[in-house]
């Protein structure tokens, strides 16, 4: 079983440009990372691309990771998921607005199983959204595993753009209201 | 209550930013905050934790082992065992032409010898005298950086000769190949004078190229590309 130490000790050995650490890292974390990889894209060409991508930014990067505090496996889903948000936003210029399939690829409710990693280390992001309204929760997942702009959340809620944002804001400083009881 | 509001302000848009949602400037004008506040980078953190706990409930799926293979190839040159040369894992040698010209005799043989005795760092060489050279400078010279490619190292010898990057920031050294967009060398070292290690196929890009300097936050770039104001640029020259 890999723990966050050794996902931490093999980011720093990458640093120094340890290939081996590298294929640990890879073994420990690919599926992982390919499952969010094709939850944003919903196309697995796409994530295949993406997931390549975003191991060779994760190498090139390892020596800068412990700069904004994170750990070590949200900063690796950070990076592969902010990659596969902006190869999605690519995708969505290239086709033009208005051919939106990508938000049909993927469901944005929470699944049975959300709930069981509800006691995760990583605290109650699931509770808290659960607390949400259903719209503004749904928004939130939009955003963060679709890459949905304001402009794609105003359409799909169909309203103003300034009203989404309010709400959607409003929505924020709740989820950390009870984010931050989470100890 | 103004702090109050302030506050509120900075866990909202802190929250906005880790999931997207803002605008080109108004990301820009937050990573300039986010480099020099780490009251806001602790904000930052807390949201970018919780939020990436949204991926708790996606199920892992292994990818097909053809991508680790090209991964290497990519960032460490490895051929595959089949000799698979598809899309873009082709072999910096053969990106040259030369693979089938070894076959062509003596000529093709000195050109990769050549091309070994330049490029790759033979182990047993040292101090070599660098093949290439940039003077990296902004037009008023406030910050001059000399650069010299030490093959038998494969580093890139860099020296801040005037200047130094901005408080809370950092500076990061980019390489221009003709049309393609930077690619990242890497952060300078904060001390006056060090290193950077330089793979292969950068090395074999360095001929004629542009190098440039960025001022970025604090680890460089998170993006791929050059995200603050190009600061300094210099033409690599043959030594």
């Amino acid at each position: 079983m890999t723990t966050t130490n050794d996902i931490e000790e093999m980011i720093a050995r990458m640093a120094i440009g340890d290939r081996a650490a590298f294929e640990g890292l890879y073994a420990a974390t690919s599926a992982k990372l390919f499952g969010v990889c094709l939850r944003v894209l919903g196309n697995r060409a796409e994530a295949e691309d993406a997931l390549q991508e975003a191991f060779v930014k994760i190498w090139r990067n390892a020596d800068r990771y412990r700069v904004n505090g994170l750990s070590p496996m949200t900063w690796l889903i950070t990076v592969t998921r902010n990659h596969s948000v902006d190869r999605v936003r690519a995708r969505k210029s290239k086709m033009g607005a208005g051919l939106d399939e990508a938000a049909e690829v993927a469901d944005s409710t929470p699944g049975p199983e959300a709930l069981a990693f509800a006691a995760s280390d990583r605290g109650r992001i699931v509770d808290c959204m659960g607390q949400l309204d259903p719209d503004k929760a749904g928004a939130v997942r939009r955003a963060y595993l679709e890459g949905e702009t304001y402009q794609e959340l105003a359409d799909h809620y169909d309203v103003p753009i300034n009203t989404v944002r309010t709400w959607l804001r409003r929505s924020l400083l709740k989820l950390r209201e009870c984010l931050s009881h989470d100890g | 209550m103004t702090d109050e509001i302030e506050k509120e302000d900075e866990y909202a848009l802190t929250a906005e930013y880790v999931l997207g949602l803002l605008t080109p400037a108004e990301t820009e004008a937050y990573e300039d905050v986010l480099s020099v506040d780490p009251e806001l980078r602790e904000e930052y953190a807390f949201w970018t934790e919780r939020i990436a706990a949204l991926t708790d409930d996606i199920a892992p799926v292994t990818p097909p082992p053809h991508i680790l293979v090209q991964i290497k190839e990519t960032l460490f040159h490895e051929r595959s065992a089949k000799g698979d040369m598809a899309t873009n894992g082709k072999s910096w040698l053969q990106r040259l032409g030369l693979l089938p010209a070894m076959a062509g005799g003596l000529v093709a043989a000195l050109a990769v010898l050549w091309l070994f005795t330049a490029v790759l760092p033979p182990a047993d060489v040292p101090g070599a005298a660098p093949i290439y050279v940039a003077q990296i400078a902004s037009a008023d010279e406030s910050l001059v950086v000399q650069a010299s490619f030490d093959a038998a190292a494969g580093n890139l010898q860099v020296t801040r000769a005037a200047g130094e990057a901005r408080e809370g920031r950092v500076l990061e050294l980019w390489l221009i190949a003709g049309e393609n967009p930077p690619v990242s060398l890497g952060v300078l070292p904060e001390t006056q004078s060090g290193e950077i290690p330089v793979s292969p196929e950068i090395a074999l890009a360095l001929s004629g190229s542009t190098l440039a300097i960025s001022d970025e936050p604090p680890g460089g770039s998170q993006t791929g590309a050059p995200t603050g104001d190009v600061l300094a640029v210099g033409q690599v020259i043959d030594a």
